[in-house]
């Protein structure tokens, strides 16, 4: 994932209802940090990030300024009635090849994503399940076959490279907008996404062995 | 090649400082203006009421003198770099006045006819009385090209409204909330704000 050639979009826009405490997932705060922060940390070679915000707008991009301020914030004014693939499709004006997408309540190892900025070609990120909540991928020879399949060991990261040229823009969701690419490399990863409360505890543990400088 | 037409407001967006509080500097009438400039830009009072006060604040300060304080304010390079390059499609959208703002024009290279402001009458070198206050919402609305707009302040929604692209600037201050609600991008960094400035041409 070469700078010169990479657009980043986190998908922040949503509520997080799910989660039930009525902060958008990217501001929950997991070890006293909001999850933002972890993303944005492990981008610092990277200078076309664009942050989709919408349910709690001006808070997030305070945030995010205090850490750093050369962002695109992308607005989905909408976000109450529409999926993330209604803010990728905003955020895609005049872009690069390359599109590295992050779903806004992912931690992921440093090290992990270290790994994935060295490969320069297209990828989804999957990681080992751990919650109901998550999209079940069918892997076969390192490649992602299937998204929403039964009885899966692994679950899709939220974190995916793609040929801009190859997204179409549509109000789904970012797994039904990469479906139709399949089969794609899949690349293992440790990572968690926070859907729910069980999810923020596990997080929370998790966050300790796998992220740097907390 | 796009056909975007790119509209900026001028203070706090093409300038680093704001003009109004800069001109008072000089009569000893800052904190007066900076509470009534901080009350438009917010959108407490309409901008036509609060401009027409702030300009009443500063009608003892000679045109010549206030006309050299506006065209020596610190601008946005980056921002100003884009409008000379691009100057055919570039204009400048704001409520000050045209009897102001003249020097600063030129200084960036921007032509009359790529102006729209609020306009007013001198006497004897002197503010005699304010003929129109540029409303931002209807200007726009007489655009027939797509409309990429870059503003900052309350009175910049009417203006974000009529855009294909709305940007918010909120490099110098804080976009104002009404903006917020209006806007498609917004940037906090000029040369990143620039840069996308440049991608729609």
């Amino acid at each position: 994932m070469k700078s010169m050639d990479t657009t980043v979009v986190i998908c922040c826009a949503g509520m997080g209802t799910r989660l039930g405490i009525g902060t958008t997932k990217s501001l929950v705060s997991i070890n006293d940090k909001p999850i933002i922060y972890y993303l944005i940390n492990n981008l610092k070679e990277y200078d076309d990030i664009r942050i989709v915000v919408g349910f709690q707008a001006q808070q997030l991009i305070d945030t995010v300024t205090r850490y750093r301020k050369d962002i695109t914030f992308v607005f989905n004014h909408d976000y109450k009635n529409t999926k993330q693939g209604e803010s990728l499709s905003k955020a895609l004006v005049g872009t690069r090849k390359y599109i590295l997408v992050i779903e806004g309540d992912v931690l992921i190892n440093n090290n992990h994503f270290n790994s994935l900025k060295k490969i320069e070609s297209e990828f989804i990120a999957y990681t080992e399940r751990k919650s109901q909540e998550g999209i079940p991928v069918m892997i076969d020879d390192e490649l992602i076959k299937k998204f929403n399949v039964e009885d899966s060991k692994y679950e899709w990261s939220g974190i995916s490279y793609i040929e801009k040229s190859k997204i179409t823009k549509a109000d789904i969701y970012l797994y039904e907008m990469l479906d139709c690419l399949l089969p794609l490399r899949g690349v293992k990863v440790e990572s968690i996404g926070i859907d729910t409360p069980s999810d923020y505890d596990k997080a929370v543990n998790w966050a300790i062995t796998n992220i740097r400088n907390l | 090649m796009s056909t975007y037409v790119f509209l900026f407001d001028l203070d706090s967006t093409i300038t680093k400082e704001e003009i109004l509080p800069k001109i008072a500097e000089a009569i000893n009438k800052k904190d007066e203006m900076r509470e009534l400039t901080e009350k438009a830009m917010v959108g407490d009072i309409p901008f036509k009421n609060s401009f027409l006060k702030r300009v009443e604040v500063l009608k003892e300060i000679s045109i010549e003198e206030a006309k050299k304080i506006v065209a020596s304010v610190e601008l946005n390079s980056e921002i100003v770099k884009f409008i000379k390059k691009n100057k055919k499609r570039c204009y400048v959208v704001t409520g000050n006045l045209d009897v102001w703002i003249e020097l600063l024009m030129k200084k960036i290279g921007v032509d009359k006819s790529h102006i729209y402001c609020s306009k007013a009458e001198t006497e004897n070198g002197y503010l005699k009385q304010v003929i129109s206050v540029a409303d931002k919402e209807l200007i726009t609305k007489q655009f027939v090209q797509p409309i990429v707009s870059v503003g900052d302040g309350d009175n910049d929604s009417g203006m974000a409204k009529n855009s294909e692209i709305a940007i918010g600037y909120g490099g110098v201050r804080r976009i104002a909330n009404s903006l917020i609600q209006n806007i498609d991008f917004a940037f906090y960094d000029e040369k990143k704000c620039a840069k996308f400035l440049e991608k729609l041409l």
